[in-house]
């Protein structure tokens, strides 16, 4: 039986399918270029939802209030981070991009502030963050008026209690207390916050809910809920449970596997095709082939070979857990191409002896280098490559965990990325 | 219940034998991505999560004889979901193949029994006489009572047509009727087509019992009664994992073949655009809706979104663009509506319903009236859990209505449609 390849031809090719691979096609859709995109499951369906700028400056203590005026700092502070080249006016851009391409394709989101957002993380704790879900908004609003509030969880449910929120939050938020009720036609074993969501797409699902809240809400007007409001229209199914209840109602992000990620990916996968993007998720490129005027991506499916000829390419793979870079025992090395990854000279300096100190561990801030055009340096220091560019956390000197900032520094990146790709496509 | 003990397989070796290149047990999070995507996650206290641990912790015995490789339909979306392509299914598949023969779901057994026992293939044991008896009948009838079809053909064994078609068993067997619709619309688009009468079956109940040798066995069948009769293409009609069995076989066990493997799906999408299959939305007055089920057979499992894009493009060409409403998620990320993998044969009655709740509740998001399917397990499936489930809407074959557009669509060929739709007709 023979194979037949498939063979598509196309500007832009965007590797990965994270936060920073999908900003860059939006930016690329943005801007008429034409765009394949592929990457194995990445790891958007582990995020909370929050689209983070920058809550952290390392050496400096205390939580980012204004994260337009601490990127500015970062050129004193940090140099060498990729945030700190970028603009402010270019990095508000992108997140406006970025957010109203959400909001457009059915999953709204708060634009840019000018100041953080103090937010609530899964297990209740505060935390900054610059844009989120219109879904979540109202939790932090409530929670900065004190108005009284009833956190409901749900039996069977793990990754998210009710109780460690008010628990963490008993001395800020007094007027907290929570609930706990059974899910409607889900009363026995392990539920999962993705099949809630799913159900409540279902009107008589969000019809049993809703009575069920009426009751443990008693007086209270305002309702924390687990982030599981549908999965393809969250704010319709929302805005339902408000109407249905009569309350106020917002999302509380859970642990992984949770809905706000799953949500992201769904829809990137419904509606790129749909704008004409080549999508081919679930797929490793296997490698890549540099010619004058091409490269050309290397792809195998279930049903066979796949071949992407584009002008030029974006690296946004990630570090470790989506393989853009792989640890061995004698260092680092990035997946691809095994461009030169910037890294602890030796391997016991990957870690501090405590996982919490202070300082955080050196291992957090490997990655490849890029110039300014974000073309990633080869080995002997000059781009790899005129036609490759990088793009999110696979970029060195930062570690987006510990500063708050993997949204961050994969939307600006992927806008700046983008704009080197444009100006060499169109000059 | 036999006595015979179920033999214990060492699941982390064969796991770690089965990772696909780049895959790591290592770096498995435990994420839950898997289990919070699978429809058998809870039943017989198992998860796919769950399983890969279990196999980690060399659970061995546990997981040798679990019942949950029953419930568990080998649908792959653990895999679609999980960062790091962990291959559950394949594991589930060899669980399957280990549990004793007289332990296995009898359902499964028989029919894989059955379709051995004739040259026919076939899961409800049709000998080829009996197929090209009734196939001969109900031509003969058409001829003589639909208008316009006096000169319809139903090719039998001719050697060199272009497309070998298989035929799923449930139709000359039970509902005899249905195959007229596809006869024509091969009558129409002028296709150069044959039936066999051997190997000219469609599913194949021996994979679904884990068994490679029977698997095999069943495939060369089919692939010598192709070559026999030397046809271009071997064209998988309406039913979901005939293709996956054949398609996956031949590479699986390197069997040297020298046709193509097609799904009518695809040429139903091609004929429509070269106007050969000249349908249209004008009947669907009501605006009814529609929506589609990709089974996981043909979609996430083989052809991929392709195939996924041609079937929409054929609905929304059947019932008008603003009729069609897809199920949500769909195409490769579609869940298996709980019908594959034999969960249907298996007597697992209350797990298969419950598997299937996820599958209702996506099709009650859509509010249609209607799911379309080119798979007669998700088609059996989808009607019943819209019955347990108190569901109202119906299930129906790409071939209806193609033909119910095309104005074609005989009296005797209208079981699955309710009341609206025969309203528009008569």
């Amino acid at each position: 039986m023979t194979e037949e390849a498939r063979h598509f031809e196309t500007e832009l090719a965007v590797i990965g399918s994270g936060i920073a691979g999908f900003a860059a096609s939006i930016f690329a859709l943005n801007k008429n270029i034409t765009t394949a995109q592929v990457g194995n499951t990445g790891a958007v369906a582990y995020t909370t939802g929050y689209l983070d700028l920058l809550g952290k400056i390392e050496g400096e203590t205390g939580a980012v209030e204004n994260p337009w005026e601490s990127v500015k700092t970062l050129k004193n502070n940090c140099p060498n981070h990729p945030l700190s080249d970028i603009s402010t006016n270019d990095i508000e851009e992108a997140f406006i991009q970025f957010t109203t391409f959400l909001g457009e394709c059915g999953i709204a989101y708060s634009s840019p502030g000018k100041t953080n957002i103090t937010a609530l993380s899964p297990a209740g704790t505060l935390k900054k963050t610059l844009c989120l879900p219109s879904t979540m908004a109202p939790g932090p609003k409530a929670f900065a008026a004190q108005k009284p509030c009833v956190i409901v969880d749900f039996k069977g449910l793990k990754g998210f209690s009710g109780r460690q929120v008010v628990a963490n939050l008993q001395d800020k938020w007094p007027n907290l207390r929570t609930e706990r009720i059974s899910f409607p036609d889900m009363t026995s074993g392990e539920i999962y916050p993705e099949v809630m969501a799913r159900a409540l797409e279902v009107e008589q699902t969000r019809e049993k809910l809703a009575e069920a809240i009426k009751v443990v809400a008693e007086a209270v007007k305002v309702i924390g809920l687990p982030a599981v409001l549908g999965m393809h229209s969250p704010d319709f199914v929302r805005a339902e449970l408000e109407r249905l209840t009569g309350l106020e109602i917002f999302e509380i992000p859970t642990m992984p596997p949770s809905v706000p990620g799953i949500r992201l990916r769904e829809m990137f996968e419904q509606v790129f095709p749909q704008k004409g993007l080549t999508l081919i998720p679930q797929q490793k490129v296997q490698s890549l082939t540099f010619k004058d005027n091409e490269v050309v991506l290397h792809i195998r499916d279930n049903y066979g070979p796949i071949t992407i000829h584009a002008k030029a390419v974006i690296l946004a793979t990630g570090r470790f857990l989506s393989g853009g870079l792989e640890a061995h025992i004698t260092g680092i090395s990035e997946a691809l191409l095994d461009l030169p990854v910037t890294q602890p000279e030796k391997r016991e300096d990957w870690y501090l002896n405590q996982y919490t100190d202070v300082r955080g561990h050196a291992i957090h801030k490997a990655g490849i280098e890029v110039d300014s055009s974000f073309r990633p340096l080869g080995k002997d220091g000059k781009p790899y490559h005129q036609r490759l560019f990088g793009a999110g956390i696979i970029l060195a000197h930062q570690d987006w965990i510990r500063s708050r900032s993997g949204a961050g520094i994969a939307i600006a990146t992927a806008y700046k990325a983008v704009e080197a790709v444009d100006n060499f496509l169109h000059a | 219940m036999s006595d015979q003990k179920t033999p214990t397989i060492n699941f982390k070796e064969k796991a770690m034998e089965l990772l696909p290149e780049g895959a790591s047990f290592e770096a498995c999070l435990t994420c839950g991505l898997c289990s919070s995507g699978c429809p058998a996650s809870g039943l017989e206290n198992m998860d796919p999560r769950k399983f890969i641990r279990m196999a980690m912790l060399g659970m061995d015995e546990e997981l040798s004889t679990t019942p949950w490789v029953w419930c568990c339909t080998q649908c792959k979306r653990c895999q679609h979901v999980c960062p790091m392509n962990i291959d559950i299914s394949q594991l589930v598949f060899i669980a399957r193949g280990n549990w004793p023969q007289e332990k296995k779901p009898a359902g499964i057994v028989r029919s894989c029994q059955l379709i051995r026992s004739t040259d026919s293939t076939s899961a409800m044991g049709l000998p080829p006489e009996d197929f090209v008896f009734v196939v001969d009948d109900v031509l003969k009838e058409v001829r003589e009572t639909q208008s316009g079809f006096e000169n319809l053909q139903a090719p039998m064994d001719k050697k060199g047509a272009h497309f070998f078609v298989n035929q799923n068993s449930r139709e000359p067997m039970n509902e005899p009727d249905e195959m007229v619709p596809l006869w024509k619309i091969f009558d129409m688009v002028g296709a150069d087509w044959t039936y066999s009468s051997k190997g000219w079956a469609a599913e194949n109940f021996c994979m679904f019992s884990g068994d490679d040798d029977a698997w095999y066995q069943v495939i060369k069948t089919r692939v010598d009664a192709v070559h026999e009769l030397d046809c271009k293409v071997w064209l998988n009609t309406e039913c979901g994992h005939s293709y996956y069995t054949m398609w996956n076989a031949i590479a699986k066990f390197g069997m040297d073949v020298n046709f193509k493997l097609e799904s009518l799906v695809t040429y139903y999408a091609q004929w429509i655009r070269e106007g050969k299959l000249p349908v249209n939305s004008d009947w669907n007055v009501n605006n009814i809706k529609f929506t589609v089920q990709d089974p996981c057979m043909i979609v996430r499992k083989a052809y991929g979104d392709a195939i996924a894009d041609d079937m929409r493009f054929v609905v929304k060409k059947l019932v008008g663009e603003e009729n069609f409403i897809d199920m949500q998620p769909n195409r490769s990320a579609n869940y298996c509506c709980g019908g594959g993998g034999g969960f249907l044969q298996a007597g697992m009655t209350e797990h298969r319903r419950a598997y299937g709740k996820r599958k209702f509740d996506q099709i009650a998001a859509t509010k249609a009236a209607y799911v379309l399917t080119p798979c007669h397990n998700c088609h059996s499936q989808m009607e019943d859990i819209g019955h347990f489930y108190g569901g109202d809407y119906g299930v129906v074959h790409f071939w209806t209505l193609i033909c119910l557009s095309l104005g074609i669509l005989g009296e005797n060929e209208r079981t699955y449609l309710g009341p609206d739709l025969l309203a528009l007709i008569d």
